[in-house]
């Protein structure tokens, strides 16, 4: 398959209503064209919605749907240049694979020869090439998901739209083919939008998240600027794990240095003089948390109590207690060893560390 | 926006310009007016007089909407889709109410002008973005809404204004308090609601000995759960009573054997005696119709029960044993409790079909009036009381859809058994001993009762008389078979066949589209096709019958005495079935797999023909053999509506039994069962046997 001609798709103002029940309220969302653009949120967020609208299964109750440089919004399903490859798969049971993945190219009227043709690309493009024949039932959960895919691609669509298409396959069989989804979509350069609750999944994939919460967008950026730039608590702790502490901004500029406890410590974002000298949330991740005796006075630390001690293989989790607050931290094994209700100093160190702006 | 989008975005000025002429080509050579003796049999002159320039009428009001559609002098304005709308329903609504009110009775080139119109009105409401903008959908939904209105609901209105209103339309609010209280209703009433309770517990009992006997005592008696799934489907009314009476009426064979042994002349009596026994009409009566019913209803609640019986999780038993519960523990706190919502559904279910049913109290009643039976007497004969009729109706309505809400709100929701699919390892317990005897036993000789009243329907065709002499003949045969096409039972055979074909088909679309629309589409108005759905369940034939006596006996609609209202009246009560049968398939059928297509640039109603229908298909076959089989065994519904020329089966056996002709009754009867058991198998042949038990 060639790379081919992708689009942009914006959602402007965008609103979307089931009867009394609002799912999605004034979106503005802008994918650019030929990335990977994420949708991640925990179930009912409304990110399926924006999937849906995108493709032209629902229409929007107000505003705009654009998809390159036309607008689309009222524009049927049938009617959009877009594919979609769905949750379920949605392969035609009584139909074989071949006819599957052809069966938007009928639809359109093309010969039978091109067709024959252009199926045998798409399934290739998937590693299926010589299925054509088969019924669906015959195919693995992983190979139906292959030609899903193929079946979407195949009509070389402005926009690929991906709804947790990995969610019925196993973890090992998730990792392979997020890889190969990523490896498609680079060769062909098509703007895709992928719906999944899983982070993982999420940072290995896009070039582009966007996490969503309650029918609003949360917070839109790259895969690393939400991890060590969330602007809130909530993105915060739905990239990943986080240790919400407070702590007092005491200086602001190129860099911002904040106070936990007797402990400062320096992050790369910056901050707005308007929060100097303030007590604000800092969402520390595990990994930049670790553990020393608490006789060493070498490094300042926060002084706390082992809770809880789980040996997972690579490393050793922790729950410690500091103060009155429970952090979770993770050290690699072969350093340092604690027992539980022995007293220990943590350390901070970045990368890792976020001041959450705001309330 | 480009040009391509618009010319997609107004896709349909043309097939409107074509409606609009088609109506116009139509309202000229087509007669207007109904035709009293139809087409075929009126005079030239009456036909001539229908036509719609012959006179002024409400054509002149379909006409001038086609006209102002054609011009279109809104076009440009932005709400023009709205007028359009606005003015093709007025216009369809206003044709209707004014033919009422100038007591004009509509005929062929109204029918077509009044569904042009919806067409008009439905392609409007899709550019306004009704189902998404969708032309083929919207369209289909207003022409269900439209027939459910006209079939549904307008006979229902009119059985309830018939009540509250006289003939002149005075308003008599007391009319219906005093027809209810009134002589006889009262115990009709309560006949009719104990017989149901009898009735649904008895069935219920025995489907119950029989699922725990089929699925935990013995497999055996595979056999048993193909047979159950298609008596009731298969049995045409009064067959099962005639057997009784075959049985156990006033000659039959139980008589006739306690007369031989007891009687006057008895063997242990001795010549000359009076005997202790003599002939007695016991089976007329509650006992009789009871019996009967529970015949009749228990497959139906054995089908339902066997499906939860056998879907119970085995594992659920073993943890039970684990924590020292005995067997019989077991099956009290957890089999029994398990399997409450499927007792209490197949119990209702039973009451339904107890108060609905007419044919088994019709036989079998004698004194004991039920308000199925008496709707029909309120009509029929000297009484001719439609008020009275009308009111009875109501009631009966009222108490069926009770017990259908009771069903379905309060039970369907509550099933305990989920079908994931997983075949869930581990072994049933053992049912405790006492359980297995009572369910073995009840089982047993139930069977055996079975078999014995439908060997006698075989049999009962081939003796000269039941009872009085029992030399074998054929004589029934010939006289219903043999006298020639135009004799005996051929043309009621023949009409039915008829009717029940071209209603099969339409029921089946009908019920199909209605369960697509609900389940997959969201509009404005669902709600409204739900219920009449939901009325469609539970409305007994009686109450069919009665209200399209009251509805269609005048203009606009003036179609009694014709084979149309007797094909609609199929279409109607038969619903269910392909609701029924449509809903369950498309449950399996995964909704993504339409937008799929979507997304693939299929246009919605491609969607329907390649991904839609294909994967109907099953469903779509027995829908359509089932309604046909099930008009072939309608009797309450169509018992007002036939004439001499529209005469059906069921009707002609009725009037066999009337006459105490039971020879050719059961003669008949065992026909249809034949005719029916052959289109059932050869359907199974074609679409596996699976499908058919779930239907």
């Amino acid at each position: 398959m060639k790379k081919q001609e992708s689009s942009r798709v914006q959602l402007l103002n965008v609103v979307k209503s089931f009867g009394d029940n609002t799912v999605l309220h004034s979106i503005d969302l802008d994918i650019q064209a030929g990335s990977l653009t994420t949708l991640l949120g925990p179930s009912g967020c409304g990110k399926t919605t924006i999937l849906r609208l995108i493709a032209g299964l629902e229409l929007p109750t107000s505003g705009r749907v654009i998809l390159g440089d036309e607008d689309v919004s009222v524009l049927s399903a049938s009617q959009r240049d877009v594919a979609m490859v769905f949750q379920s798969y949605a392969l035609f049971p009584h139909m074989t694979v071949g006819q599957n993945v052809g069966y938007g190219l009928k639809m359109q009227g093309i010969a039978k020869e091109e067709r024959k043709e252009r199926v045998k690309d798409a399934l290739d493009s998937v590693g299926l090439d010589g299925f054509q024949d088969r019924y669906i039932d015959q195919m693995s959960g992983g190979q139906q998901q292959r030609v899903a895919v193929a079946r979407a691609l195949i009509l070389e669509p402005k926009v690929m739209l991906f709804d947790e298409p990995l969610s019925n396959l196993d973890s090992k069989l998730r990792r392979q083919m997020r890889e190969d989804i990523r490896r498609l979509q680079q060769e062909l350069g098509v703007t895709s939008v992928y719906v999944t609750h899983d982070q993982d999944e999420a940072l290995a994939v896009s070039d582009d998240v966007v996490v969503m919460r309650d029918g609003e967008i949360a917070q839109q950026g790259s895969p690393k600027q939400l991890y060590l730039q969330p602007n809130s608590k909530f993105v915060a702790t739905f990239m990943g794990d986080a240790n919400i502490i407070q702590g007092e901004v005491i200086e602001v500029g190129q860099k911002t240095i904040l106070r936990i406890d007797d402990v400062e410590v320096e992050t790369d974002r910056p901050m707005d003089a308007e929060h100097l000298g303030k007590n604000i949330e800092i969402a520390i991740r595990p990994e930049a948390l670790s553990l020393t005796s608490a006789g060493d006075t070498s490094q300042p630390g926060l002084p706390c109590t082992i809770t809880t001690k789980a040996y997972i293989g690579a490393a050793i989790e922790y729950s410690v207690k500091w103060r009155d607050q429970e952090l979770f931290l993770i050290s690699a094994t072969g350093s340092q060893e604690f027992t539980i209700g022995e007293k220990a100093s943590v350390l901070i160190t970045p990368p890792g560390i976020a001041p959450i702006p705001g309330k | 926006m480009n040009k391509a989008t618009q010319s997609r975005l107004l896709p349909s000025i043309k097939p409107r310009t074509k409606w609009v002429l088609l109506g116009l080509l139509v309202w000229i050579i087509i007669p207007w007016k109904g035709l009293e003796y139809g087409l075929f049999e009126s005079t030239f002159s009456e036909i001539l007089d229908a036509y719609a320039w012959k006179s002024i009428n409400t054509s002149l009001i379909s006409l001038s909407v086609f006209l102002l559609i054609l011009l279109s002098p809104w076009r440009s304005h932005k709400k023009a889709n709205l007028i359009e709308a606005a003015l093709s329903i007025s216009g369809a609504v206003s044709v209707l109410f004014i033919a009422a009110f100038l007591n004009e009775s509509l005929g062929y080139s109204a029918a077509i002008h009044l569904t042009l119109l919806l067409l008009i009105f439905a392609l409007a409401l899709a550019r306004m973005g009704f189902i998404q903008g969708d032309p083929f959908m919207t369209t289909a939904i207003v022409l269900i809404m439209a027939s459910i209105a006209v079939f549904v609901l307008f006979p229902i209105s009119t059985v309830f204004s018939k009540v509250l209103f006289l003939d002149d339309g005075t308003f008599t609010p007391l009319a219906f308090y005093n027809n209810i209280t009134s002589f006889g209703v009262g115990r009709t009433l309560k006949n009719s609601l104990m017989l149901a309770v009898s009735v649904g517990m008895s069935s219920t009992f025995l489907a119950l000995c029989f699922s725990l006997f089929s699925v935990r005592i013995t497999k055996r008696f595979k056999g048993l759960t193909r047979i159950f799934s298609m008596l009731p489907i298969v049995t045409p009314p009064f067959v099962i009573g005639l057997s009784l009476i075959l049985i156990f009426g006033r000659n039959g064979t139980i008589n006739d054997g306690l007369l031989a042994l007891f009687g006057n002349d008895g063997l242990f009596i001795g010549a000359g005696n009076d005997g202790w026994f003599s002939r007695s009409a016991y089976i007329y009566g509650f006992w009789g119709v009871f019996l009967a019913q529970t015949l009749s209803f228990t497959p139906i609640c054995f089908m339902l029960l066997v499906g939860m019986v056998s879907t119970i999780n085995p594992a659920v038993e073993e943890a039970s044993v684990t924590m020292r519960a005995s067997d019989a523990q077991t099956f009290y706190y957890v089999t029994l409790p398990l399997l409450r919502p499927g007792i209490a559904n197949a119990f209702l279910l039973a009451v339904i079909s107890s108060l609905a049913d007419f044919g088994n109290p019709m036989v079998l009643g004698g004194d004991y009036d039920v308000l199925a039976t008496e709707i029909y007497f309120s009509i029929v004969g000297a009484q001719l009381d439609y008020a009275r009729a009308a009111t009875l109706g109501i009631l009966l309505l009222s108490f069926s859809l009770l017990a259908f809400l009771i069903q379905r709100k309060w039970i369907g929701k509550k099933s305990y058994v989920t079908v994931t699919g997983k075949g869930s390892g581990g072994y049933f317990q053992p049912l405790p001993a006492w359980i297995r005897r009572i369910a073995t036993s009840v089982t047993l000789f139930w069977m055996l009762f079975t078999a014995i009243l439908y060997g006698s329907i075989l049999l009962g065709g081939f003796v000269v008389n039941w009872g009085a002499d029992y030399t074998p003949t054929l004589a029934h045969y010939e006289e219903l078979w043999a006298r020639g096409m135009g004799y005996g039972a051929w043309p009621s055979y023949l009409t039915t066949l008829k009717f029940a074909a071209v209603g099969a088909p339409l029921t089946a679309l009908m019920g199909l589209m209605i369960a697509y629309v609900t389940t997959r589409k969201r509009f404005i108005g669902r709600n409204i096709v739900d219920f009449s759905a939901m009325i469609s369940f539970a409305i007994p034939g009686t109450v069919i019958g009665i209200s399209y006596v009251l509805a269609f006996n005048t203009a606009p609609i003036l179609i009694n005495g014709t084979a149309i209202i007797i094909v609609i009246s199929f279409i109607f009560k038969n619903m269910p079935v392909g609701i029924r049968s449509g809903i369950s398939a498309l449950s399996q059928i995964d909704k993504s797999l339409e937008e799929a297509s979507l997304t693939q640039r299929a246009s919605s109603i491609r969607t329907i023909f390649t991904i839609v229908l294909p994967l109907l298909r099953p469903a779509m076959i027995s829908a359509i053999v089932f309604s046909f089989v099930k008009s072939m065994t309608t009797v309450s519904a169509i018992i007002f509506l036939v004439t001499a020329d529209t005469q059906v089966a069921t009707t002609y056996i009725m009037g066999r039994v009337e006459d105490g002709d039971y020879g050719q009754a059961v003669c008949y009867g065992s026909v249809l069962i034949v005719t029916m058991l052959i289109m059932i198998l050869l359907v199974e042949k074609f679409i596996g046997r699976s499908r058919i038990e779930r239907a």
